[in-house]
C-alpha cells in the first residue's frame, strides 16, 4: 500500500519524527520540490522577520534549528550580526559551517549540533533568538520556548516565523506522519503560539500574518510534483506522487478557509525593559 | 469638456499623459491614458479630425499592477536617423529610441496567395500587389538589409522573413540561407502555410536550412477562416503542419484573434499546439486595425488581458491568469508570455515552479522570450547560469537523489511550450512612450530599422511601398539580376 509518505520513504532514512524531519530537510529532492525555500516566503520573509525584530549591527543572534545555515548567513550578511546556529542534523551542521566559510562569513557564524529542547548554551548570552518554521515541528514546544527565554539576555527578543493550524478544523487527510513532516500536524493556532510565548515570560510586540506565502509554497511544491510525474524515471512512483498531490490540494483548501496559515511573531521578555534601563543607567 | 484628474461622476481616472497621432492626418497629438469602467482607454483630439478613443487594456487594475515590469531598454549599437521632427516621425532608428531590435522583420514581397479581409500589410493576389503597385525584393537587397541589421545589432537574435506571402517569392530559400549564414540565431519564415501544404519539397528544404516556421493559424472553424482569411483553410493548415513534423521543422502557431470571431477557439488552439509534436509555441495577436481592416470599433477591440483571460477560462486545468508574465520589452501591456512543461497529458507553467521575478532579467529586452526562458529554465538546473550559487549547485547534485532531474532536463526542455500574447499598436492605439521601447523592427531596403508599430501606423509602410513599387518584379528563377 502506498500513501503520500511513500515518496519520501524512498528518499529518506526511517527514524523518529524529530530526526526524520531534520533528515527530510537535508534531502536534496525536498529542497528542489520547495525551490530551495525551506520555509514560506523565502529570503524576503526572513529579512522581514529580521526587520520586525529590530536586528542591528553586532546583535548576538541564536538561530534555533538552523538547517544548512542559509538564514543565519543571510542575517549575518544583511544585518551584520553574529549568529550561532543550533541544529539536530549533523550533516546540516557540517554543511552550514562549510558554506559559511566559503561565503567568507566564518568569523560571524558558528554552527553547533544540539536539541532545541536542551540548548547547549549558558544563560542570557543572546540578544535575539530566532526560530523560523521550526517551532511547529518540536514535540516539546513549551520546553523549547523556555530554553529560548533562558539563553536570552533580560530584554532579549524572540522572533518566530511559523505555520499556524487550527487542529480541530483540519481535514483528517492532513494528520499523520506525512503531515508532521510538512509542518502541519503539530502546528498551533496563532493564539497558541502567543500563549506559549507569554507562558515562557514573553510579551508579543509584533505579529504579521503571511498566509499567502504558505499558499504560494504549497502551490509551488504541487507544481513541481506534477513535473516529477512527467519524468520517465518516476513512472513507478505515480501513485505516491498523486497521493502527495492530493495532500497539497487539501492543504490549499485549508489555507483558503483560514485553518492553515503562516505568521511572523516578535516578542520581548516581559518586564525586562525596566530592568534593562536600570542596569544601563 | 476637459476631464479632471479624477472625475468620480463618470468613474474615470487619468493614469498617464503621453503622445499619439491622428489616425487621419498622422499629426502628433497629446494623448491621455484613462481608466474607465475597469478598462484602460487612450484618448486624443485632433483640431481638424476630432476626438478618438481606443481600448488599450481590458483590465485597468491589472494594467496598473503590471507597470512594475517596466524596465529601461538596451540601446542599439548604431543609429540610422537623426531626431528632426520628433517621435514618431524620425524612425529608422533615431536617437530618441530607447531600445535595440530583438526581432527584425523583412517583408520580401507584397504578393500573396490569399486575399484576407484583414491585412496590416495590405497584400493580396491582385496584380496591384504583384506588379506596379507592389514590390518584390531581390536577393541582393535582402542581403544588404541583413548586413544593416547585423551592423546595428552585432549578434542579432531573431529575424523573420515576411510579406506578402514570402514563401511564394522565388528566391525565398536563398534569402533564408543568407540570414542563417550571418549567424542570426533564430531565422523564421512567416507564412500562411499554403506552399508548405502544396509543395512536398518545401518543408524538407526549410529543415535543411534550420528554419523555424511561424504559421498563421487562427482556429479550426470554417467561419473563422472565412472571416479572417477569406476562405476555408483547415485542410491546408493541417497538411502543412504534418509536412513540417515529418521534415523536422519546428513551428510556432500565430493566431490573429478578433472579438466575436475566434475568441472561443483560443483554448483549443493552445491544446492543439501543445499536443502537436512539431509545434513549440503559440503567438496570439489581437487583430490590429492598421492597413486593410474595414468596419471596426477601436473601443471594442481585444487586448492582451482579454486573451489571457480567455486562455485561463478555456483551459482552467492548465492555466491561470497569473501564469502569464508581462515582458518588459517592448512594454508590459504589449507583450505577456509564459513557458510550460508538458508531459503525460499534464501541463505545468514555469512561473508555478519558480519565483519568476528572480528570473525577470532573463526575459528583459528580448522580443522572442523563447530563447530567454529556455535559458532561465536551464538556469534552474545548471551551476553556470545562476551565478554559481549554492542553490544552483545543489540542484545540479539532484542526480544523486531519487528524483534526478538534470539527466531528464533535455527531455523536459524538448517538451517546453511557449505562449506569447502580443498586442501590436495601430493608429488608434499608438502610444509614443511604448513605441520608443519597441524592439520589433521592420528592416527597409535603405537600411533603416523602423519600429514595427510605427511602420504600420505612422505612414512608413505606405512610403516604403511607394518607393519600391514597380522597381523590381523579382529576379527570374535561377537568373541573375541587375543591382539597382
Amino acid at each position: 500500500m502506498s500513501g503520500p509518505e511513500g515518496v519520501f520513504d524512498r528518499l529518506l532514512p526511517v527514524g523518529d519524527a524529530k530526526t526524520c524531519c531534520a533528515a527530510l530537510y537535508e534531502s536534496k529532492a525536498v529542497e528542489w520540490l520547495l525551490d530551495g525555500q525551506l520555509h514560506p516566503g523565502g529570503e524576503k520573509l526572513t529579512l522581514r522577520l529580521g526587520e520586525l525584530a529590530g536586528l542591528r549591527r553586532g546583535s548576538r543572534v541564536l538561530d534555533v534549528a538552523s538547517g544548512r545555515g542559509r538564514t543565519a548567513q543571510l542575517l549575518a550578511y544583511r544585518f551584520e550580526v553574529d549568529v550561532v546556529g543550533v541544529e539536530l542534523g549533523s550533516q546540516s551542521v557540517a554543511a552550514a559551517q562549510a558554506s559559511a566559510a566559503a561565503a567568507g562569513l566564518g568569523s560571524r557564524l558558528c554552527f553547533v549540533e544540539g536539541d532545541a529542547e536542551a540548548l547547549p548554551f549558558e544563560d542570557q548570552g543572546f540578544d535575539l533568538a530566532l526560530c523560523e518554521c521550526s517551532l511547529c515541528l518540536f514535540p516539546g514546544k513549551r520546553r523549547a520556548a523556555a530554553e529560548m527565554a533562558r539563553v536570552l539576555r533580560p530584554d532579549g527578543v524572540v522572533a518566530i516565523a511559523d505555520v499556524t493550524a487550527d487542529a480541530a478544523a483540519l481535514p483528517a487527510e492532513l494528520q499523520g506522519a506525512m503531515a508532521r513532516v510538512a509542518c502541519v500536524a503539530d502546528a498551533l493556532p496563532l493564539e497558541g503560539y502567543e500563549r506559549l510565548l507569554r507562558e515562557a515570560g514573553f510579551e508579543v510586540v509584533a505579529r504579521e500574518r503571511r498566509d499567502e506565502a504558505l499558499a504560494r509554497m504549497v502551490q509551488r511544491a504541487a507544481a513541481r510534483l506534477r513535473v516529477v510525474r512527467m519524468l520517465p524515471r518516476a513512472a513507478g512512483m505515480t501513485a505516491e506522487v498523486t497521493a502527495a498531490l492530493e495532500l497539497m490540494t487539501h492543504a490549499e483548501g485549508a489555507i483558503e478557509r483560514g485553518e492553515l496559515g503562516y505568521v511572523l511573531l516578535v516578542a520581548r521578555r516581559r518586564g525586562s525593559a525596566e530592568r534593562s534601563r536600570r542596569s544601563n543607567g | 469638456m476637459r476631464v479632471e484628474h479624477t472625475d468620480k461622476a463618470i468613474g474615470e481616472e487619468v493614469l498617464e499623459a503621453t503622445q499619439s497621432i491622428c489616425p487621419e492626418c498622422r499629426k502628433t497629438l497629446q494623448a491621455e491614458l484613462v481608466a474607465r469602467e475597469g478598462r484602460v482607454v487612450l484618448r486624443k483630439r485632433c483640431d481638424v479630425h476630432g476626438r478618438f478613443e481606443a481600448l488599450i487594456y481590458g483590465d485597468a487594475e491589472r494594467y496598473r499592477e503590471i507597470q512594475r515590469y517596466r524596465k529601461p531598454g538596451a540601446r542599439p549599437r548604431e543609429l540610422q536617423t537623426e531626431t528632426l521632427k520628433g517621435c514618431p516621425h524620425d524612425c529608422g532608428i533615431c536617437p530618441a529610441h530607447e531600445q535595440h531590435t530583438c526581432l527584425g522583420i523583412i517583408e520580401v514581397n507584397t504578393a500573396c496567395n490569399l486575399d484576407c479581409p484583414v491585412c496590416f500589410a495590405d497584400s493580396g493576389t491582385d496584380p496591384a500587389h504583384n506588379g506596379a503597385g507592389g514590390f518584390s525584393l531581390t536577393l541582393e537587397q535582402v542581403e544588404s538589409m541583413l548586413d544593416h541589421f547585423v551592423a546595428a545589432e552585432g549578434e542579432p537574435e531573431a529575424i523573420q522573413l515576411s510579406g506578402g506571402e514570402p514563401s511564394i517569392h522565388q528566391q525565398i530559400l536563398p534569402m533564408l540561407a543568407a540570414a542563417k549564414s550571418r549567424g542570426i540565431k533564430l531565422v523564421m519564415l512567416n507564412t500562411n502555410g499554403i506552399r508548405l501544404a502544396r509543395d512536398p519539397r518545401f518543408a524538407p528544404a526549410l529543415a535543411e536550412l534550420g528554419i523555424h516556421v511561424y504559421l498563421q493559424f487562427d482556429g479550426f472553424e470554417d467561419s473563422t477562416h472565412i472571416a479572417i482569411r477569406g476562405r476555408r483553410l483547415q485542410d491546408e493548415k493541417l497538411r502543412a503542419l504534418d509536412r513540417c513534423a515529418k521534415a523536422g521543422v519546428g513551428v510556432s502557431l500565430a493566431a490573429a484573434i478578433e472579438r466575436g470571431v475566434n475568441e472561443h477557439e483560443i483554448g483549443e488552439i493552445v491544446r492543439f499546439g501543445v499536443e502537436h509534436p512539431t509545434v513549440t509555441g503559440v503567438f496570439f495577436q489581437p487583430v490590429s486595425h492598421a492597413g486593410r481592416h474595414p468596419g471596426f470599433d477601436p473601443l471594442e477591440r481585444l487586448t492582451n488581458s482579454d486573451v489571457i483571460d480567455a486562455i485561463a477560462r478555456q483551459l482552467p486545468e492548465w492555466f491561470r491568469e497569473d501564469d502569464f508574465v508581462p515582458v518588459p520589452c517592448c512594454s508590459p501591456s504589449c507583450r505577456s508570455a509564459t513557458y510550460a512543461l508538458y508531459g503525460g497529458g499534464d501541463l505545468v507553467p514555469l512561473p508555478r515552479l519558480v519565483d519568476i521575478d528572480d528570473y525577470l532579467d532573463y526575459v528583459t529586452n528580448r522580443a522572442v522570450p523563447d530563447l530567454a526562458i529556455r535559458e532561465a529554465l536551464e538556469g534552474l538546473f545548471s551551476a553556470s547560469a545562476a551565478g554559481g550559487t549554492d542553490r544552483a549547485a545543489a540542484r545540479l547534485e539532484c542526480v544523486a537523489c531519487g528524483v534526478g532531474l538534470p539527466d531528464e532536463l533535455q527531455e523536459l526542455a524538448a517538451k517546453g511550450f511557449m505562449i506569447v500574447v502580443q498586442d501590436f499598436q495601430d493608429p488608434y492605439t499608438l502610444d509614443v512612450r511604448k513605441l520608443r521601447r519597441c524592439c520589433v523592427s521592420e528592416i527597409v531596403p535603405d537600411g533603416r530599422l523602423i519600429p514595427f508599430c510605427a511602420y504600420n501606423s505612422v505612414g512608413y509602410r505606405e512610403q516604403v511601398r511607394a518607393e519600391l513599387a514597380g522597381v523590381s518584379p523579382g529576379p527570374a528563377r535561377g537568373g541573375s539580376h541587375e543591382r539597382t
